[in-house]
């Protein structure tokens, strides 16, 4: 495993990109919705894939929860799943926000349309940043009002080697809430990602 | 090596469709996957807006699709399992599939022409019928499996471990909406002689035959399972123990009543039932007070209904 890590000159550059994605994701998005959204990421945290069931099933404990799987592909070995891991109570407003109150659409197709829009606009602001360029593959719902997405998200989990943890928090205009996005990543890709932040450190 | 000579003919043989749309939502491109299945012809319609090149589109939820592509500049995608079509496209499995239409998977994504100015959305459309025909196929056996799991072989009605399933339930809703509920229980009067003089097969006809005349007699809302043997059990929701007496005691007249040809022979059968209304008990003190009253049904003589009183309890005592 120890070949996996980053080091915290390579870490503190992801959160970096992290956030510059992120901050784009949330630009993106607000002038779409045409109302304030402000994308914020507090932490990242690189997790073995391993302990990531632990590690939220106590954060989302007694919680009607949901997960939405989305898996990406870059150029040169880049690739991963993302996560987006939050509490059911918490779709009906993103829902409101993308508009979606007035007609009949599935709680489903919701809850996949809301994962994929907040997902691929903040991965494609990423790899803009680690100057590659994602194709992405259609979402899928893991988990939904069932107790038991620890131990979907343990499965999923263990066909990869490396989890980047990124919380995010939301604010809306008059409202805020937390969610959290995963992203899996395989042993090879994290190599590669080191090679790319290696780069990016050179050339600053 | 030049490979854009490439491109015409693998648009054209490929198996998915592709539709590509300008930032007005006009058709710029479509291939023959989907001129085909749709019948149109791209020279006649390029320029049209889509709407008035494809009939019944879900337009309000098909804009806001498109208008997250465009404006975000990331790809959106649509299932067959949330939608099962977006374009009425036909498919190569109409005698299989109970759908008219492809079953589709679809991906709208973000394309900028050359100038870097030009916006467009392509949308990429799989054919997911097989899938849809497979799920149909799948939901129909569990039906069946289910269907299966609850009924009693022989006789059609529900079988026992799940009418007492159910007499639970309806136990709970009774004690928490505060409804009438009663329970009959009834049993074949001399089964065994029955069987002695007709055979297994015999008493296996009279039990099909009399399971489908009380089935006739029954509401909806009951519920009718075999107990075991030749004991039933009806659970009759929103009932008093008038009302269901009255059931019982018609049902007692209709079977004697009822005359069954077997093998050229008339056969006639008598039933003894026993009846008892819901009062805050469990499910096996329910059963077994409506046995007791059936007991005593028996002891009366046979061919009768009998509602359950505790006095009962003392009578079967005495007898013992």
């Amino acid at each position: 495993m120890t070949e996996l890590q980053f080091t915290d000159v390579q870490r503190d550059c992801l959160q970096e990109l992290v956030n510059v994605a992120m901050g784009q994701a949330s630009d993106k998005l607000a002038r779409y919705l045409g109302t304030f959204v402000h994308l914020q990421v507090p932490a990242i945290a690189l997790v073995e894939a391993a302990l990531l069931s632990q590690h939220f099933a106590s954060r989302y404990q007694q919680q009607s929860a949901t997960l939405v799987s989305l898996g990406f592909f870059g150029d040169q070995g880049l690739r991963g799943e993302t996560i987006m891991l939050y509490q059911l109570a918490n779709v009906g407003v993103i829902a409101q926000l993308l508009g979606y109150s007035d007609d009949a659409v599935s709680e489903a197709e919701m809850l996949t349309d809301i994962s994929s829009v907040l997902t691929t606009t903040f991965l494609s602001g990423l790899a803009e940043q680690l100057e590659n360029s994602f194709s992405y593959a259609a979402p899928r719902i893991l988990s939904c009002r069932d107790q038991y997405f620890a131990d979907k998200l343990a499965y999923t989990a263990e066909q990869w080697q490396l989890a980047l943890q990124v919380d995010i928090r939301y604010q809306l205009t008059d409202y805020s809430f937390n969610c959290d996005m995963i992203l899996l990543i395989p042993g090879e890709a994290v190599l590669r990602l080191r090679q790319t932040l290696d780069n990016i450190l050179a050339d600053f | 090596m030049q490979l854009d000579w490439l491109l015409q003919p693998l648009l054209t043989q490929l198996n998915t469709g592709v539709l590509v749309l300008d930032a007005q939502y006009r058709v710029v491109f479509f291939n023959q996957f989907i001129a085909r299945r749709a019948d149109v012809d791209l020279a006649k319609v390029q320029g049209s807006l889509l709407e008035d090149v494809f009939a019944d589109l879900p337009l309000a939820w098909l804009r806001r699709k498109l208008d997250s592509v465009l404006h975000l500049q990331v790809p959106a995608f649509s299932s067959w399992e949330q939608r099962q079509y977006i374009i009425k496209l036909a498919h190569l499995r109409p005698l299989s599939s109970d759908s008219q239409y492809m079953a589709q998977n679809c991906s709208m994504l973000p394309l900028t022409a050359p100038d870097g100015v030009s916006r467009y959305v392509c949308l990429l459309i799989e054919d997911a019928t097989d899938a849809y025909v497979y799920q149909q196929q799948l939901q129909q056996s569990v039906m069946q499996l289910e269907h299966a799991n609850r009924t009693d072989g022989l006789t059609g009605v529900y079988n026992r471990r799940y009418w007492q399933q159910q007499l639970g339930y309806e136990i709970q809703r009774a004690g928490r909406y505060q409804h009438p509920l009663s329970l009959l229980l009834f049993d074949l009067d001399k089964f065994k002689d029955l069987n002695d003089q007709y055979g297994h097969q015999g008493g296996d006809f009279v039990l099909i035959e009399l399971s489908r005349l009380i089935g006739s007699l029954l509401r909806d809302t009951d519920l009718f399972g075999r107990y075991g043997g030749e004991e039933f059990g009806i659970i009759l929701p929103d009932t008093g123990i008038t009302g269901a007496l009255q059931v019982a005691n018609r049902i007692c007249d209709t079977v004697a009543r009822h005359k069954m040809l077997y093998n050229q022979q008339t056969l006639k059968a008598t039933i003894s039932i026993g009846v008892v209304s819901y009062f805050d008990q469990s499910v096996d003190e329910l059963i077994q007070r409506a046995d007791t009253a059936l007991y005593c049904a028996k002891r009366q003589g046979r061919n009768r209904a009998v509602a359950y009183q505790p006095e009962l309890d003392g009578y079967l005592k005495k007898v013992k």
